[in-house]
């Protein structure tokens, strides 16, 4: 089964979406948009926040919380988790996993310490991916701001092996151009772990998750969705049309 | 407590305050004519006594009394009054190849059904991003003029500036308020458009209620007038190797001429809504735009701005220096001003960010000018005010840092 994720950037509670996770643009309140996709049949939500200094968290955990209370689909809440003790914060408001990027890459012990105390399958590594002139990809953090010279390939690999359960990619050089995904990069990681792997960045149009199920367990999808250029439905009856197996509700 | 009374340079106010709203302070300059500067002394920035900048005043007032539909109609009306239908350019609009003027030179032909003429002055050192980024925007559909002063005249008085000034950005500035109207006159054009009012950024109040640039900006009454080049009488730049028929780009245009010629210089941000973050999308989904293909630029959280010139990072490092604000603050007081992060935030932003130093171009921008790394940081630290500036365990500390 094959799943369709809606990606939610937050930014000061409010829903963003950048291009190459960049760009701040304010499309509004995300309260309607997690509803409207769970009318649509969302599998899961993936909220990531944005912000780009740690202060007072409870914002999010308020969102976290409303979500919960209203949208029964797994929830992973990501942005600004450096430590158990963050992570263990958005548990409580609802979340179903947490996704860690930066602190994993400034602290890749977090990854084995957030397995062992809430299990492999709260743990998704967020991955934020850029390709490199030589034709692999570097690793990314800071909403890309900060680019690394560590290999994603590698990265994912020793990831999993820390304990991660799940491994979000994100493409930075397709992020918000609805071009369609980095299949290539998607391919890659693929054949180097055996844990899910969430495809995000570059979603143009149904036929992208069909390609991308190829190499993918899920897809994330938020331009599109968010300015209403494609509905989950139409996302996965083009994919049971084209065989591959994904949850409709009749 | 403090006991000793430190010693103010550049003509700073000697308390040091940062606005309530934003984390601008009040040692922040104002913009002058550039081409009378004879040394580091600056004007600096409105403060009101309820300690909020003039800036944030703007832009209360501008998020709550501008009727933006108006203010887009004066635009129709000024783009009917200078629309030519014979083929001829009709306005003229600086740009760098920048998100901001791709903008303003993307709407003016497609949404105003005008026929824009870009005009670039040359960056010290193209980047690799800066330059395919000015042919992106070439190519998406733009006539493009580029002038490029003189690389030997260019480099002393970048020199000079930086040696006296400690702006190595002056010549490049002088050069660029002069270009757009120097190409007006010459291709008789007599609109120029340029993007955002710089009093946005950290001028007085006043500024920000006229669409028109003033013409002193770029203009003098004569030839003959005094006039300052890197912080040296242009009289006195013989010594220096450069000959008085070397300085046509960098002197100020005549008066008279520009009234004759009925020349207006006017800022795209008095019509529509200046955002340099919706400026980002718009060049992204207009052109090939590239932001810093490096992440983050140095001494700063943001990756789309001011990319085009190796030198850039060292005009934000300079004024980090003289004023105790850098390139993260410039870019933290636009964004929460838009409301895009809250004030604690960007006190956060700026603290780990501003004053990095741009080390990635350091060593073209010191072969550029010409000077030793030894003499660079003479320079620099010369230009710490002490009432800003504390040296202790070998390190310098900013006396008050961003809160």
């Amino acid at each position: 089964m094959k799943r369709v994720i809606a990606r939610l950037d937050i930014k000061l509670n409010k829903l963003i979406k950048g291009i190459h996770l960049e760009g701040w643009r304010f499309l509004g309140d995300p309260t309607p948009f997690f509803l409207d996709y769970y009318k649509q049949g969302i599998d899961e939500l993936v909220y990531i926040d944005a912000v780009a200094s740690l202060y007072s968290r409870d914002s999010l955990k308020e969102l976290v919380a409303e979500t919960t209370r209203n949208v029964f689909v797994p929830l992973t809440v990501g942005g600004g988790i450096r430590t158990v003790e963050d992570a263990l914060e958005m548990l409580r408001s609802g979340a179903d996993k947490i996704a860690v990027n930066t602190g994993a890459v400034k602290n890749p012990a977090l990854i084995n310490e957030i397995a062992t105390k809430f299990g492999s399958q709260c743990m998704v590594l967020s991955v934020q991916a850029k390709r490199n002139r030589a034709g692999g990809w570097n690793v990314c953090y800071d909403s890309a701001r900060e680019q690394t010279e560590r290999s994603v390939i590698e990265w994912v690999q020793e990831g999993v092996e820390r304990g991660a359960g799940e491994i979000l990619l994100t493409s930075i050089d397709q992020d918000g151009t609805a071009k369609g995904f980095d299949l290539e990069l998607a391919q890659r990681v693929f054949e180097s772990v055996d844990v899910p792997v969430i495809l995000s960045g570059g979603f143009g149009s149904p036929d992208d998750f069909v390609k991308a199920s190829y190499f993918a367990d899920a897809v994330a999808v938020a331009r599109q969705l968010h300015f209403k250029s494609v509905s989950v439905q139409e996302i996965k009856r083009h994919a049971k049309s084209s065989g591959i197996s994904v949850r409709i509700d009749e | 407590m403090q006991a000793v009374v430190n010693e103010v340079l550049h003509g700073l106010p000697s308390e040091v305050i940062f606005c309530k709203k934003c984390v601008i302070s009040n040692q922040r300059p104002s913009t002058q004519r550039e081409f009378k500067k004879q040394n580091t002394q600056i004007e600096t920035v409105g403060f009101g006594e309820d300690g909020i900048c003039d800036t944030c005043k703007w832009f209360e007032y501008k998020n709550s009394k501008i009727n933006w539909d108006q203010r887009e109609k004066e635009l129709m009306d000024l783009c009917d009054r200078f629309r030519r239908k014979d083929g001829r350019f009709d306005v003229i609009v600086p740009a760098s190849g920048g998100k901001d003027s791709i903008y303003v030179a993307f709407m003016l032909k497609h949404k105003y059904n005008m026929n824009p003429l870009t005009v670039t002055w040359a960056p010290h050192m193209y980047t690799e991003v800066g330059w395919r980024n000015l042919n992106h925007m070439i190519d998406s559909g733009l006539d493009n003029l580029k002038i490029t002063p003189n690389g030997k005249v260019h480099r002393m008085l970048t020199r000079l500036a930086f040696e006296n000034l400690v702006n190595p950005f002056q010549p490049f500035i002088i050069g660029q308020k002069n270009v757009a109207p120097r190409a007006a006159l010459q291709y008789d054009v007599p609109l120029i458009m340029y993007g955002e009012n710089q009093a946005e950024a950290h001028n007085r109040f006043e500024e920000n209620l006229t669409p028109l640039m003033d013409i002193s900006h770029f203009s003098a009454k004569s030839h003959n007038e005094d006039l300052y080049f890197g912080g040296v009488h242009m009289s006195e730049l013989g010594q220096y190797g450069i000959q008085q028929n070397e300085l046509f780009y960098y002197k100020p245009l005549l008066e008279d001429q520009i009234r004759s010629k009925k020349v207006e210089v006017h800022y795209f941000s008095y019509y529509k809504n200046w955002s340099p973050q919706e400026n980002y999308y718009y060049a992204k989904e207009n052109t090939g735009f590239e932001s810093n293909p490096d992440g983050r630029s140095e001494g700063t959280y943001s990756k789309f701005a001011s990319l085009d010139d190796r030198i850039d990072g060292q005009h934000y490092y300079t004024m980090f220096i003289k004023f105790g604000q850098g390139r993260a603050m410039n870019d933290a007081n636009r964004d929460i001003r838009d409301g895009f992060i809250s004030r604690e935030e960007a006190v956060d932003l700026v603290n780990k960010y501003d004053g990095e130093f741009p080390k990635k171009y350091f060593n073209d921008v010191l072969e550029y000018i010409g000077i030793s790394e030894e003499r660079y940081w003479e320079v620099i630290d010369k230009a710490r005010s002490p009432h800003l500036w504390n040296h202790s365990d070998g390190s310098w500390k900013l006396r008050h840092p961003t809160h």
